[in-house]
């Protein structure tokens, strides 16, 4: 029994590519996200985004049917872009396929470029993202939108750049930079790092900014059938306008080197800004390329941290934790829980990077149940769905990733910089000493 | 393969939508719809107990959303709510995955060792033409429990259509496959189909019917087990709970075993009283019959007292109601039991006899607006213009109400508590009370 080949997930950490290209677009302002594919496929995802983030999430579906998987599904794609844009007069409609509508091989791309190129009507900029569910995870969805988004950028400020308008130059007292985040950011996370940066008096533009699209925000717009905050479409062009690029996550490591070519900018790149060493390297990077000094809030904080480390590391003596997380989640948290000198017993993610491996006893690629029989963990770091096995195994689980369902602090934390380093080891040790 | 779904579904005798045949297969593209057949199927299927469910699929399917339905069980593993999946990649695609599927079952059978599995066909392997029902006949002889293919494909239809092949899949492969041990009948066996056991609903309609002497027999599928379905045949009614989709199974119940079904709703008092009547009378015991008369007039005198400071408050206050179907007229009595207003109701899933059943309540309640389109945008505007106190909605309109700053209650899947019967009235009506008297509203109104 012991010998049998286990090939199937049981409760999945991974997600799919094309709730990863969604997420970027939600991070877009007054944006729509239309899933070409059956009714399921954007259904589940926007019931999951919902619950996690606790704002309305503006995915819609192209509703194909028998008919449309079998003879193609071109007229309910088209026909769902015309009814998006008349409906709610989005600026971005992010398209994301799914494997029905990859799997009979049509040519989608194709048909939104011929569609764009046949209207006059000012369409709203239809940005597609291939991304068949059966190929690749969350992060491939995520860095395909990315990079479609920046295409699109590009053909944009090629076009003003033909009509021979000169733009505004930018006021250059403050530098601008791109700024490329995971989805392992917390909306607090990216509120924390756009305020680090003006520190800084470097102006970012957050590709995509989850921070300001599902931070969540009252205001006397009310309900808005579109994200309501997040990168504006008049901002595209100023992309290739800015001073660097910085590019932040693990997953977005591969993205590198297309980031770079793409916009043709100089381009930074950090694994993560969680704990003392990587958020050093950051300020570190900012100082150098401002010129300025790091403020005195940080360097506090950074004094604070240090004490706090100290503080919290009894907690985690002869405790053993398991992380369940995506590669970016981690990475950063193992990075601060090896700075405190915690054992990581096991590491399960949905890709196995080798640079990090040396922190974890046990690092391997897989979904939830290998939690199960992992032998005696003290704590789970992992996402609502892991609540099965610390409350079968009687230990507390610290929620972080995706989905967290259950409760709805994680919207406001943040967990990178000094000060999210603080809040990790604080809680994880508060958890640890239930 | 199967890649078409039975005519059979769309041809439903019983319901009125049944005159324009294929309506329930329609969505517009550019629209947010509910979920496909497969969340339909998995909805109705997952809550059986010590069975598990397997989603032949890429992780699209399963992996972005799973553990969230909140059916509860009595004792038991949590297993049943684990999410399992083939996760099928790209090689699978063009090699094929039956084996992987066949591994994926063993493994499962082998760690969990559940009562019955069930595999979940979608869209990706439906096109490239799986045999999945070989795989699962197969399986079920080699791991001697039941292996029931479920065709729940998304792009055949929606969620309705899903509760129906659901419904199929217990019929064809579960139901009068066994037969229950006396001690497990009663005087009286009812079934109850349709019931999920949301927040535990299930346990206080069974508690109320073991007061008058009715033994639930089997649920469909609320708590139940893979062996109390298959001997559900042996019940003398079925009760189809707020369900017009598994309204099929019933009928098809009735064809085979010849076991009559009625279509009840245990939502408020009223509806609740009546639901106990036509559940005695249909079984035409006149000691039953007595026994219920005396029981309802107990509960509904305990109710009424219970709930009496909130209806004094809640008389006269305006609802908006944004509910699919049957619900609609059954969460209206409810309401009107506690001296709600419903001035408007969604009806975009409702046949011509929920519309009918809607305007008899219509007579209680004054002038009522019937919503055929579920648009958030049209929904606010007509809570705005109507002063609605409060929606009540799913939860997909959670957002769209509280961000209008509208107070709003879930009366869906994420309900907070559960809501039917004599308890449930109770819980209702503190939760509406405490939500539209709640001053954050005014200091929100006030700061914006």
């Amino acid at each position: 029994m012991t010998n049998l080949i286990k090939n199937i997930e049981i409760n999945p950490l991974k997600t799919s590519s094309s709730l990863g290209a969604a997420v970027f677009f939600l991070g877009l302002k007054n944006t729509v996200v239309l899933m070409h594919g059956a009714v399921g496929c954007a259904s589940f995802d926007k019931v999951t985004l919902t619950k996690h983030f606790r704002e309305n999430i503006p995915i819609v579906t192209t509703a194909l049917n028998e008919s449309g998987a079998i003879l193609g599904g071109k007229d309910f794609l088209i026909s769902g872009i015309k009814n998006v844009y008349e409906k709610m007069k989005p600026d971005f409609i992010g398209v994301a396929s799914s494997g029905l509508t990859e799997t009979n091989g049509e040519d989608i791309a194709g048909i939104i470029k011929d569609f764009k190129g046949g209207q006059d009507i000012p369409f709203a900029n239809v940005i597609y993202a291939g991304t068949p569910d059966y190929k690749g995870g969350f992060e491939d969805g995520y860095i395909n939108a990315m990079l479609s988004l920046l295409t699109e950028a590009k053909i944009l400020k090629n076009k003003i750049d033909k009509k021979g308008k000169s733009y505004k130059k930018l006021n250059k007292t403050a530098k601008s930079v791109n700024v490329f985040c995971p989805f392992s950011f917390t909306p607090q996370d990216f509120l924390e790092l756009r305020e680090a940066l003006d520190y800084f008096n470097l102006k970012p533009l957050m590709i995509p900014d989850l921070g300001l699209s599902l931070g969540g925000n009252l205001d006397g717009r009310g309900y808005l059938q579109t994200t309501s905050g997040g990168l504006d479409a008049k901002n595209l062009p100023d992309i290739y306008k800015s001073d660097f690029n910085l590019i932040i996550g693990l997953s977005l490591k591969d993205a590198v080197g297309n980031i770079e070519r793409l916009t043709g900018l100089k381009t930074y790149y950090l694994p993560n800004i969680c704990g003392l060493k990587n958020t050093d390297k950051f300020f570190n990077l900012l100082s150098k390329t401002t010129g300025k000094e790091i403020p005195e809030k940080y360097k506090r904080q950074r004094s604070r941290l240090m004490d706090a480390y100290l503080d919290a590391h009894f907690y985690f003596s002869g405790k053993e934790i398991a992380l369940a997380l995506g590669v970016d989640l981690l990475d950063s948290f193992s990075s601060v829980y090896s700075e405190i000198g915690a054992n990581i017993k096991i590491g399960i993610s949905t890709k196995v990077i080798g640079d990090i491996k040396y922190r974890f006893l046990n690092l391997r690629e897989g979904d939830l149940d290998m939690l199960y029989n992992c032998g005696s963990i003290d704590m789970i770091v992992s996402n609502s769905n892991a609540k099965f096995y610390a409350e079968n195994l009687g230990i507390p689980l610290f929620r972080a990733g995706f989905p967290i369902i259950d409760e709805i602090a994680h919207n406001y934390k943040h967990y990178i910089l000094y000060g999210g380093a603080i809040n990790l080891a604080v809680e994880s040790a508060d958890l640890l000493n239930e | 393969m199967r890649l078409a779904v039975k005519e059979e579904y769309f041809d439903e005798p019983t319901c009125e939508h049944n005159k324009e045949k294929k309506v329930c297969k329609t969505a517009t593209p550019g629209s947010s719809t509910g979920g496909c057949a497969l969340d339909g199927a998995y909805i109705v299927l997952s809550p059986i107990k010590d069975a598990l469910n397997i989603i032949h699929a890429p992780i699209n399917c399963l992996g972005n959303s799973y553990n969230q339905r909140t059916s509860k069980a009595v004792s038991g593993k949590e297993y049943y709510m684990y999410g399992l999946t083939t996760a099928m990649n790209e090689n699978d695609l063009i090699f094929g995955s039956e084996d992987k599927l066949r591994q994926g079952i063993i493994y499962t059978n082998n760690r969990f060792k559940p009562k019955g599995i069930f595999v979940y066909n979608t869209c990706v392997p439906a096109l490239t033409g799986e045999d999945v029902e070989g795989v699962s006949k197969e399986l079920s002889d080699k791991i001697k429990i039941p292996v029931v293919p479920v065709f729940s494909q998304g792009f055949s239809g929606n969620k309705n259509l899903g509760n129906k092949i659901a419904g199929d899949a217990l019929f064809t492969h579960l139901i009068g496959r066994k037969e229950p041990s006396i001690d497990l009948l009663g005087d009286f066996n009812i079934n109850l189909i349709g019931e999920y056991n949301i927040k535990g609903e299930l346990f206080l309609i069974k508690k109320a019917l073991k007061s008058i002497g009715i033994n639930v027999l089997s649920t469909i599928t609320g708590d139940s087990t893979i062996e109390e379905i298959m001997y559900s045949h042996k019940a003398e009614l079925n009760v189809v709970i707020c369900s017009k989709a598994l309204v099929y199974l019933a009928r098809k119940m009735k064809e085979k075993f010849g076991i009559p079904y009625i279509e009840e709703s245990f939502f408020g008092m009223t509806s609740t009283n009546k639901a106990v009547m036509d559940i005695v009378n249909s079984i035409g015991n006149m000691e039953l019959v007595k026994k219920a008369k005396d029981y309802i007039k107990i509960m509904t005198k305990k109710t009424e007292e219970k709930t009496n400071e909130y209806k004094k408050f809640l008389t006269g206050k305006k609802v908006l109601l944004y509910t699919g179907g049957v619900k609609s007229w059954s969460l209206i009595s409810a309401l009107n039991d506690l001296g709600l207003r419903v001035i408007a109701t969604g009806i975009k899933k409702s046949t011509d006899e929920d519309k009918l059943r809607i305007m008899k309540e219509f007579d209680k309640n004054g002038n009522i607006i019937m919503l055929d389109n579920g648009n958030p945008v049209n929904l606010i505007k007509i809570a705005k213009e109507n002063n609605a106190d409060i929606i009540l909605a799913g939860g997909r309109n959670q957002y769209t109400a509280i961000k209008s700053l509208i107070p709003f209650l879930d009366v869906n899947q994420e309900r907070l508590e559960p809501y039917v019967s004599y308890e449930g009235m109770e819980f209702m009506a503190r939760l509406i009370y405490s939500e539209i008297k709640n001053p954050l509203f005014r200091l929100l109104k006030e700061s914006i």
